[in-house]
């Protein structure tokens, strides 16, 4: 019985070493932004997948809240408090944090209260040191490794997938990352449904749509519909984890063809009111502009 | 996103009088609430107006463009400029071309 608990405890041990630190506590609340943050520490990803890290680095998804923040402002302070007339709770403040800082998920009631008084703060008080301070706490919070790799990961169908494993790390491959973490392949991650979870219009666990954009669809209905095959990754992931879209120049140019014709004639005399001599043939030009949209979704939007 | 076409006739030197014609077009959504009202809050915009361009298709814009009888050299450009967010933009891309006519 002995070495049977040795045993127990020597395998539990291991899985705490090996596994990111990050994942060892999910069951519990968050109280603070850095306990939520150390909760999901995704420190350790960047010591090997430096150049994905650089990536991200650059990307929305590293800004997905402090980017927002007078959109989530208007939410809380006219859609939640003055429209609705409603209490702020974790449970309408998930409407925009679901998907802008899935990690909220373990925040603390009174924790998911605080960070929308910060979001106020930080809108209301923008350049002040109190609406900076603020921000600079909000930052902490983003699309990180981990709302992908783990939270967000077999959401599309739990069903089928079963319930997330705390601590395991879901890639489209599930390739072994040695002693630094387990992986399950997730062939979710490589299918436009995943990120149709957040791209589209989201429904809130009491049933309330919110629709930040729609790119699903456009590319469920429109793309998909007229044959289109390409999925969101096969576009946006062109620079891999910086996942560019409509802020990105070069991904527009890539999404729009333009072409431009032109047709001189000389029109009819007479037929042409105001010219300077009705006698005359008057110079005229069919201008045609082709726009080609070679997106998987509408423009613009987003 | 807008669609900028203009006719100059660069016989002219006073910028403003160059300008022989302009028109525009936008392609946007207008978001709208179960009364129908235009709104801007994700939380408010229930279905939305489509007048984007749609995917997998080409979009053809036609004008017809009458000068005066006098126009011999007319530069016509067409612009596409795209709307980042709010009042940021960038052109995704300009063209330009020059006609002539021969004048009786």
């Amino acid at each position: 019985m002995r070495k049977i608990r040795l045993l127990i405890l020597l395998f539990v041990g291991a899985a705490l070493m090996w596994g990111p630190v990050s994942l060892q506590a999910m069951d519990k609340e968050a109280n603070t932004i850095d306990e939520l943050v150390s909760m999901f520490d995704e420190s350790s990803c960047m010591e090997c997948h430096e150049e994905i890290h650089n990536q991200w680095s650059q990307s929305w998804h590293a800004q997905s809240v402090v980017s927002s923040l007078g959109s989530i402002h208007n939410f809380i302070e006219i859609g939640i408090k003055k429209e609705w007339n409603t209490e702020v709770t974790r449970g309408q403040l998930l409407k925009c944090l679901d998907c802008h800082a899935p990690v909220i998920n373990y925040a603390s009631e009174k924790l998911a209260v605080e960070i929308a008084d910060m979001i106020v703060t930080a809108t209301k008080e923008k350049g002040k040191p109190a609406g900076e301070s603020a921000k600079k706490e909000l930052a902490k919070l983003n699309v990180g490794c981990l709302s992908c790799h783990n939270l967000k990961a077999l959401a599309v169908a739990p069903g089928w997938n079963g319930p997330r494993e705390e601590g395991m790390i879901y890639g489209p491959h599930g390739e072994d990352a040695g002693d630094a973490h387990e992986t399950l392949e997730s062939i979710d991650m490589t299918r436009s449904a995943f990120c149709m979870q957040c791209h589209g219009i989201y429904t809130a666990a009491d049933g309330e749509t919110i629709q930040c954009n729609t790119l699903s669809g456009s590319y469920q209905n429109a793309y998909v519909a007229k044959g289109g095959s390409k999925t969101c990754q096969e576009c946006h992931m062109d620079k891999g984890h910086m996942f560019p879209g409509g802020r990105d120049l070069d991904t527009v140019k890539q999404g729009l063809g333009f072409d431009l014709q032109i047709n001189p004639y000389r029109h009819l005399p007479g037929q042409i009111k105001d010219v300077k001599d009705a006698k005359k043939w008057v110079p005229s030009a069919v201008v045609t502009v082709l726009i080609e949209n070679r997106a998987g979704h509408r423009i613009p939007d987003g | 996103m807008v669609l900028d076409v203009t006719a100059r006739n660069l016989a002219e030197s006073d910028p403003e009088k160059q300008v022989l014609f302009s028109d525009q077009k936008k392609y946007f959504e207008i978001g709208r609430d179960m009364e129908g009202r235009m709104r801007y809050g994700a939380w408010q915009i229930k279905e939305i107006v489509d007048l984007t361009l749609q995917p997998m298709e080409t979009q053809k814009e036609q004008f017809l463009i009458n000068f005066d009888t006098d126009v011999e050299n007319v530069e016509i450009e067409a612009v596409l400029t795209y709307f980042v967010s709010g009042k940021k933009k960038d052109v995704v891309y300009s063209i330009k071309e020059n006609i002539a006519f021969d004048i009786d």
